[in-house]
């Protein structure tokens, strides 16, 4: 048995394998954050606020403290050490101190034997709030009142903008910004906010360790950065606060940011007991920082031939009421914002401000996905008002390695944007399905409202961008501990230790199977995340983990064997790896102060076919066919999942995902009122891989999250003009805007 | 809070009388009672006094929608709207009695703002976001029933029998008023016992949504053809299911300009049902 199993080939680099955390979740044996149990334990709660913007007159905890089974109520008094934190500037406080910004912003937390009477404590906590007027209008937050008396985000080398509420400005000015094209096309286009919806709701146990310090289980998207923002603000040294991983029910951006991490810890050390939080599904809604909701003007000047001349564009974005990573998405809606064609000229302005609204951050594509749809409008638009087929408009202007983007930075390595597009549009579109057909395979779907009257089809394409790792001069290192030892036959055995976090997106198995591949043996164990094993892996986002992983994961493992073979009979070595340097845009001018801003690009393409009944305004996805730009699958099949998921994200956005506000209330915090795709609203995906190996990566992989997201919402809404003939340059379209066209 | 589990009508009735409310299959009642848009000290379970099952035309009110969806007794309307309400999950506890007191999905009423269904004295809706809201007896409420069952019920003529009476189903519900913000003539402790479907030659439901299934109706339109002609009734398109007599009804709709297309929307829907039962 024991030999048969050695030989069992789990998987190298480049071969499919099979998720170690498929068949767990499929049986609902996965352990996810929210099934954590530690014996004696207590359940927290939020209390959170009801208003917008408010003043926060009195805080009184007396009745809720004095009811059965309570344990602890805290207040901003009780925090020990730092009041506010944040991913990049620590201006949110961990518990509202006079002032409340957004709803549902926590005010004050609860511990209890049980969630119900944590949950009804929590009732009687009364907080006397005065409303103020809350800024909810992104046009106008520039001429109100300032949510934040002293700018957050100034003097950190960002352009000097002193409006009030602006959370960053950026101006990309490349070649000559005032240069006329023969033809000019211009358009006005809106994103709503998306939600990341992610099914595992927020959740954790912070358990006290009994010398002062803590340890928190929970489910995040970078195990160090959370441990960086929670120690100041529990008063304890970074040694004394460990992050463990657990079980991640999905993050796309949504978990950055901290949830309950230092609340959780808090409780846990007052009451000196384990204390579990659960958010429930709406409070999950008001408990992360959503997708940027964008309005962006764009006009595009070209010769009559078609060639791009200057590409002008303004784009507001609105972050809400704390900074989160509000800087960096403002820096890619405007770096990507010209989509990977390549012009001479552009000027390029974005704004972020501070409002009322609910916070946003980072969601899975952070700012390409706003700019994508409005540029590839704008490049459908020319296409019609210069009669050329708009798949050729896009070739022609394709970005290659030697052109120069907006930012100054000259294209290097693997850059195949005519390529994705060449296969993209190669890819052969199904004919339409003969009538009489079963309802469910027409617009509508299991509403059985057309047999095929008012039933019209369109075709779409879409062409996006994105850059992989993080970017303007931040060194987003990875580290990778591997220990490696003789086991019984005397066969290598290796452990792997890496933070970085399984978010369902298979980094796990990716681990694995570079250090299988390295190490030369099937016998390779990843252990749990951990701050208290490893050092930082950077965070699950930009796309940039199977890169990076697999970057200190190979450079471990290479060092560890060398160690190994040297004759050592146990080796414990750890590597950090870093992603080529990068250099921060000039504030004023945004061209990049040295070679790259960005570390790399992922370029995708997708073909879109929809019907609409142009009566009803009801839609049916038929079809999608996409290349995308991967560097190297690691394990292909992931791959074409991640392409699936990503692109059933955008679909979403352009059909049906809007977080609905009112004065800064959210008001359909459920998944009864906020609708993502089901599986008959997503089509079946053809994925075509363009495997041209990045130089500087290993493996020459790239990143596979972010670009299908980038791309199908643009996608799928060129399709829908293309069978209405409507401008649609508003996300999400739903039936109200087709409906009797 | 306490569960009572009488055995009889009358002992259910009697239970109810105080405030107390009634609990079949919990499918909106709980979520209301955590968001304490509905307070109470006692649930009333109706399981053991209110007739389950169909026979002939008359379904208890406590069969549930699962139920109905797959019993080729049941009018095609009818059967068809079960199975487009909600999910499989919600279905196989939910039941045809309490559908028909399904709460609004209005989310200034879910949120508890002091609307005028709440006993406040303005639509908030009406000045704010509501694509899913009313175009019909919206004056005063602009929100939507949300039941699907409740329009192919109406189309099909269905006959209510409660714990005090007998009733049309237009009967049983009502706009609210100034006096009155229900929207159902249901008296405190009066219960919905039974329906008596009449059988149509022909029926059907079809439904317009933001997503090819698991969504409340944007609009919904049943229509059941019986000798005399064909009946029409509507979802989603006032705050209590709604009987049109013809597409030409459409001109007599107050939309508000976010529910204009609901009546543009409205219109082939109709033609289609009518075409499909004809």
């Amino acid at each position: 048995m024991s030999t048969t199993a050695r030989r069992l080939e789990l998987g190298r680099v480049g071969e499919t394998t099979r998720r170690v955390d498929a068949i767990p979740k499929v049986t609902g044996e996965f352990a996810y954050a929210s099934d954590l149990f530690a014996a004696g334990m207590l359940w927290g709660h939020t209390v959170r606020s009801p208003h917008a913007h408010a003043r926060i007159v009195e805080i009184d905890i007396s009745q809720a403290l004095a009811m059965a089974g309570v344990h602890g109520v805290l207040t901003h008094t009780d925090v020990p050490g730092a009041k506010t934190y944040g991913l990049e500037f620590a201006d949110q406080p961990v518990l509202a101190i006079d002032r409340v910004r957004y709803f549902g912003e926590p005010v004050a937390l609860v511990a209890a034997e049980h969630p119900e009477q944590a949950r009804r404590a929590a009732e009687r906590i009364q907080v006397e709030y005065e409303p103020l007027e809350p800024v909810v209008d992104p046009e106008r937050a520039t001429e109100q009142e300032p949510l934040h008396e002293e700018n957050p985000t100034a003097g950190h080398g960002f352009r000097d903008d002193q409006r009030p509420n602006v959370l960053r400005s950026i101006a990309i000015r490349h070649g000559d910004p005032d240069a006329e094209g023969e033809v000019s096309v211009s358009g006005v286009y809106e994103l709503g906010m998306q939600d990341q919806a992610f099914l595992g709701p927020e959740s954790g146990l912070a358990v006290p360790d009994g010398e002062g310090g803590v340890d928190i289980y929970v489910a995040t998207q970078w195990l160090h950065v959370d441990r960086d923002q929670v120690a100041p603000c529990l008063g304890l040294e970074k040694e004394q606060v460990r992050i463990h991983l657990s079980g991640v029910g999905g993050a796309f951006g949504g978990r950055e940011d901290l949830s309950m991490q230092v609340h959780g810890a808090l409780l846990a050390l007052h009451t000196s007991r384990p204390v579990k939080m659960v958010y429930s599904r709406e409070e999950s809604f008001v408990g992360h920082v959503h997708r940027h909701p964008a309005k962006i003007w764009m006009e595009h000047r070209a010769t009559k031939a078609g060639r791009l001349v200057n590409v002008r564009a303004q784009i507001l974005l609105d972050g809400g009421a704390y900074a989160s990573s509000s800087a960096a998405v403002t820096s890619n809606a405007a770096c990507f914002a010209v989509g990977p064609y390549s012009v001479d000229n552009a000027l390029i302005e974005c704004t972020c401000v501070y409002s009322n609204n609910p916070p946003c951050g980072a969601m899975r594509g952070f700012g390409a996905v706003q700019s994508c749809f409005a540029h590839e409008a704008q490049m459908d638009k020319l296409a019609t008002a210069l009669g050329i087929d708009p798949v050729e408009l896009r070739l022609l202007n394709a970005l290659a390695p030697g052109d120069t983007l907006p930012t100054g930075q000259k294209v290097s390595g693997s850059f195949p944007a005519a390529e994705v597009i060449r296969r993209a549009a190669e890819l052969p579109v199904p004919e339409a399905e003969e009538l009489p057909r079963d309802p469910i395979r027409l617009p509508g779907g299991a509403g059985n409202t057309t047999h095929g009257q008012g039933v019209k089809r369109g075709v779409g394409f879409a062409v996006g961008f994105k850059n992989v790792c993080y970017s303007e001069g931040f060194d987003d290192a990875c580290a990778a501990r591997v220990r490696l030892w003789k086991g019984a036959d005397d066969e290598l055995v290796g452990e792997v230790h890496c933070a970085g976090a399984e978010v369902g997106q298979g980094v796990t198995n990716v681990i694995l199977q570079v250090a299988r591949t390295e190490l030369g043996t099937e016998n390779v164990a990843l252990a749990p995340g951990s701050t208290a094993d490893v050092e930082s892996s950077g965070s699950a986002s930009a796309s940039r983990l199977t890169w990076m992983a697999a970057g200190a994961v190979r450079l471990a493992c290479r060092d560890a064997l060398a160690e190994f073979e040297a004759g050592r009979s146990a080796v414990d070595v750890q590597r950090t790896y870093h992603h080529p340097r990068t250099a921060p845009l000039d504030p004023e001018t945004g061209q990049v102060k040295g070679d790259r801003v960005h570390v790399a690009y992922m370029c995708a393409a997708m073909r879109v076919v929809v019907e609409v009944d142009v009566e009803l305004g009801l839609t049916r996805v038929v079809w999608i066919g996409t290349a995308q730009d991967v560097g190297k699958a690691l394990n292909p099949q992931a791959v074409h999942g991640q392409i699936e998921g990503g692109t059933a994200q955008g679909l979403g956005l352009a059909l049906m995902e809007e977080i609905q506000t009112r004065d800064g209330l959210i008001t359909n915090a459920s998944f009864t009122d906020y609708l993502i795709p089901t599986t008959l609203d997503m089509p079946p995906v053809e994925a075509e891989l363009i495997e041209e190996e990045e130089p500087d990566a290993p493996y020459g992989v790239k990143g596979v999250g972010e670009p299908p997201t980038v791309v199908s919402t643009a996608a799928v809404v060129s399709a829908l003009r293309d069978a209405t003939g409507s401008e649609l340059a508003r996300v999400p379209v739903r039936p109200d805007e087709l409906a009797g066209l | 809070m306490q569960l009572l589990r009488p055995e009889s009508v009358e002992a259910a009735a009697a239970a109810l009388g105080n405030g107390s409310v009634a609990l079949a299959g919990g499918t909106d009642l709980v979520p209301m009672l955590r968001d304490r848009l509905v307070s109470a000290e006692t649930l009333v379970e109706l399981k053991e006094v209110v007739p389950r099952g169909v026979e002939g035309t008359r379904i208890g009110a406590g069969t549930t929608l699962a139920e109905l969806e797959v019993d080729p007794e049941i009018p095609a309307a009818l059967r068809e709207a079960c199975a487009l309400a909600a999910s499989p999950q919600l279905r196989s506890m939910g039941t045809i009695g309490g559908n028909l007191l399904q709460a609004t999905r209005c989310w200034y009423w879910r949120l508890d703002f002091p609307c005028f269904l709440h006993g406040g004295s303005r639509c908030h809706a009406r000045e704010g976001a509501h694509r899913e809201h009313a175009i019909f007896g919206n004056e005063r409420c602009a929100s939507a029933h949300p039941s699907d069952p409740a329009a192919a019920l109406l189309a099909l003529g269905a006959r209510v029998r409660t714990s005090r009476r007998e009733l049309g189903l237009e009967e049983l519900y009502r706009l609210p008023t100034e006096d009155d913000r229900n929207v159902t003539a249901l008296e405190p402790g009066e219960l919905i016992l039974e329906l008596d479907v009449p059988r149509p030659e022909a029926s059907v439901y079809l439904k317009a949504m933001d997503r090819a299934r698991w969504a409340f109706p944007l609009v919904g339109v049943a229509a059941a053809r019986f000798a005399d002609g064909v009946r029409l009734a509507l979802a989603g398109v006032a705050p209590i299911p709604w009987r049109l007599d013809s597409e030409t009804d459409l001109d007599r709709a107050t939309p508000l300009p976010g529910t204009a297309y609901k009546v543009e929307l409205a219109r082939p829907l109709i033609r289609r049902a009518l075409h499909s039962v004809t």
